[in-house]
């Protein structure tokens, strides 16, 4: 599997991440022990010089990672054509033990490399740079993710086997499945869709009630809220298949990509939404961050919610 | 938390590259060889992969080969009968075909014997069945594909075709017309004649075929089809389409998969050589640094500019690179490169790369060389941005 172009790809650019960050690890390290900005000595005044070099090197990480994220599923679907039994990116991340876990460390990562930077842009605007200690030493904690990320994702890739046969998505999302997955489905839909509605307009009204925390952890909860029903409620409309359940199949050709378009909009939302409670910034940032959340949730909730409308307006029933 | 971009910044970092006219267009050159060359890999492997699928889709569904000692041996024909009985399955034919080897030019044809008054598995073949005849027992007919008819021209066989039997005596075929077929990579070593004429130069019996080959008209039953066949056949080798494509699929990973392992080395050098090209100041570029510095200019400004020169030459020499090997590939037909993937045998490579656009492959080879020429100017930059204006200017 592993001399496969795509794979190959991720390989190598995982190869100079894992250098790169490594570097920046140690600088960090550095950094995070013996920052103190009001030292004229010589050491501080390299620290500083240093410290751009480790931010450098971690806005590059993020800023490939981002498509290289896409570029991932993109691969796994790819793949799943050479697997027998899997259909959709689902089969290959359940075709070993590693997948879920790297999938969802993937998202860890990408949430806080993100956060991550916002912090380095607020910090960088002031003239103390306040939060260098504590974003160097938050680099160090994400650093190990990072690391875990990598090896999994060689380990992932080495250890599918083309000859075993897999589950297909159809399969590992069903209702009778015996795993986790399936207890989602044991929830009534109406309560699903009631607390995903429900959730949704406790943010616009802390949006406009502006409490910082209470917007930050009720788009955390939306995260959760919004991929369960998804994967038991709406991804059943986009298939227009009450029995398909699969939050994989529709980053596919068949279904125009919509996939990409509905992760990407739950991204940014949440995670603006999340960044405003983390974040302590001027007025007008914090303001933008709030109106960035509520857009793009907004946009997730539409185009979620037109599929279910636009089915019964061309059907007159409900799946 | 979005950077504006300054545009200003951006026509300085045009004009950065252009002062330093002769390392740029190293730099470029380097990049677009490297781009030009992945791409056009991943371009003519994408085109063979979409000729030979094309080729699978006519396939038919399951193939039955018998097999003894591990060897594949001519099936009895009147297998088809037992065949047919199985509930599923809607057609199935016995299949008479083999290769030819002509010494003189040193290549392999393929043979295909087909029955004028049989149904044909397939439909290219039976468009040629419908045009063309066969002749007598006598004064045989075989018409013939493209690169077969070039390999006979040149070794004088114009009209007619001498076999050499299995018992030495010759069989005089003559031929009767030409054919293009649906794609190129099957037909063009390919020679159709009558089952007979066939069977009368490879001295195989009337009772026995090469092959079987079933249709079944519910593809979701051919994995059931597929078990009942084993059971009546337990030692044959029983092939399908599905396995045909992966395997197919599964090759051409391979080749490219290996291509890139190699590629590996050139990418390397390719980072040590900018992480040089991109260290190595000149005391001008030092001074230019100093100067920005000096008129207040913070060290991530000058990062910054330093990212867009390089995000400038990276795409740019990325654009460039993806555009000539789309011309090399598809206008030119890759001349040396394709005679990797496809072999060197004189009658296989004479058909035409069909354009395939696949958006993936362009992703490919975007994150194999713009990510990494970025990290190769990382450490190079960050040393001019910290430098000290007092210092260099002085």
């Amino acid at each position: 599997m592993l001399l496969s172009p795509e794979v190959l790809a991720l390989l190598i650019l995982n190869v100079i991440f894992f250098l790169f960050a490594i570097i920046a690890f140690i600088l960090s390290v550095k950094i995070f022990l013996k920052w103190d900005l009001n030292s004229t000595s010589q050491a501080q005044y390299k620290l500083e010089k240093q410290s751009f070099l480790t931010a450098t090197i971690i806005k590059y990480i993020f800023i490939i990672k981002v498509p290289l994220f896409l570029f991932f599923i993109f691969t796994l679907d790819k793949i799943s054509g050479l697997l027998t039994g899997a259909m959709c990116a689902a089969g290959v991340v359940n075709a070993t033990s590693y997948g879920t876990y790297l999938i969802l460390l993937k998202i860890l990562n990408l949430y806080l490399f993100a956060y991550w930077l916002a912090l380095h842009n607020e910090d960088m605007k002031h003239e103390h740079q306040p939060y260098t200690k504590m974003k160097f030493g938050i680099f160090i904690a994400a650093f190990f993710l990072l690391m875990t990320e990598i090896i999994l994702e060689g380990v992932m890739f080495k250890a599918i086997d083309i000859e075993k046969v897999v589950d297909c998505c159809g399969a590992i999302y069903s209702s009778s499945a015996n795993s986790y997955i399936s207890v989602i489905f044991r929830l009534k839909a109406s309560l699903l869709l009631v607390l995903f509605y429900g959730n949704f307009l406790l943010i616009v009204i802390f949006y406009f009630l502006k409490k910082r925390y209470i917007f930050a952890l009720s788009n955390a909860f939306f995260i959760i809220i919004s991929l369960i029903t998804l994967i038991s409620f709406f991804g059943t409309y986009i298939y227009q298949l009450p029995t398909h359940h699969c939050p994989f199949c529709f980053l596919q050709k068949d279904y125009y990509y919509i996939g990409y378009f509905i992760y990407i909009f739950l991204f940014i939302g949440t995670f603006y939404g999340l960044l405003s409670g983390f974040l302590r910034t001027s007025e007008k940032e914090i303001s933008k961050n709030y109106k960035i959340a509520l857009l793009f949730n907004f946009l997730y909730v539409i185009l979620l919610t037109s599929y279910p409308i636009l089915f019964y307006i061309k059907n007159g029933v409900w799946l | 938390m979005k950077n504006k971009i300054n545009i200003y910044l951006i026509e300085f970092a045009i004009n950065a590259i252009l002062r330093q006219k002769y390392k740029s267009l190293f730099v470029a050159v380097v990049f677009i060889l490297l781009t030009f060359l992945l791409t056009s890999v991943f371009f003519i492997t994408n085109s063979i992969k979409y000729e030979l699928n094309s080729t699978v889709e006519a396939l038919p569904e399951i193939i039955i080969q018998k097999t003894e000692a591990g060897r594949v041996q001519n099936i009895d024909v009147a297998e088809v009968d037992r065949i047919l009985a199985v509930k599923g399955v809607s057609d199935a034919y016995a299949r008479v075909w083999g290769y030819y080897y002509f010494e003189n030019a040193g290549v392999n044809f393929s043979i295909v014997g087909v029955d004028k008054f049989e149904n044909q598995y397939k439909n290219s073949l039976a468009k040629i069945v419908d045009r063309f005849d066969f002749g007598e027992a006598d004064s045989p007919l075989m018409i013939i594909g493209k690169g077969v008819h070039e390999s006979m021209k040149k070794n004088y066989y114009k009209e007619y075709f001498n076999f050499i039997k299995s018992d030495g005596t010759l069989k005089k075929v003559t031929i009767a017309g030409v054919f293009d077929g649906d794609t190129q990579l099957e037909s063009n070593d390919m020679i159709v004649m009558s089952k007979e004429t066939f069977r009368e130069i490879f001295n195989m019996p009337q009772t026995k075929a090469t092959d079987i080959v079933v249709k079944v008209a519910n593809s979701s039953e051919i994995a059931t089809v597929v078990s009942k066949l084993k059971l009546i056949y337990p030692n044959s080798s029983i092939i399908t389409k599905e396995s045909i494509k992966v395997s197919y699929q599964n090759i051409f990973n391979y080749k490219s998969g290996l291509f890139l392992a190699l590629f590996i080395i050139s990418l390397f050098t390719f980072f040590i050589v900018i992480y040089d090209k991109v260290s190595g100041l000149s005391s001008e570029e030092k001074r230019e640094v100093g100067i920005l510095k000096a008129i207040g200019w913070r060290v991530d400004d000058v990062l910054k500019e330093k990212f867009y020169e390089a995000a400038i030459i990276s795409l740019f020499s990325y654009i460039v690179g993806v555009g000539l090997a789309m011309a090399f590939v598809y206008l030119f037909q890759a001349p040396i490169l394709r005679d990797i993937f496809v072999g060197y045998s004189e009658l296989k490579p004479s058909f035409e790369l069909p354009f395939v656009f696949d958006i993936q492959t362009l992703f490919l080879v975007f994150f194999l060389s713009v990510p990494i020429y970025i990290a190769a100017t990382i450490i190079p930059s960050w040393r001019v941005a910290t430098l000290e204006a007092d210092e260099v200017i002085r």
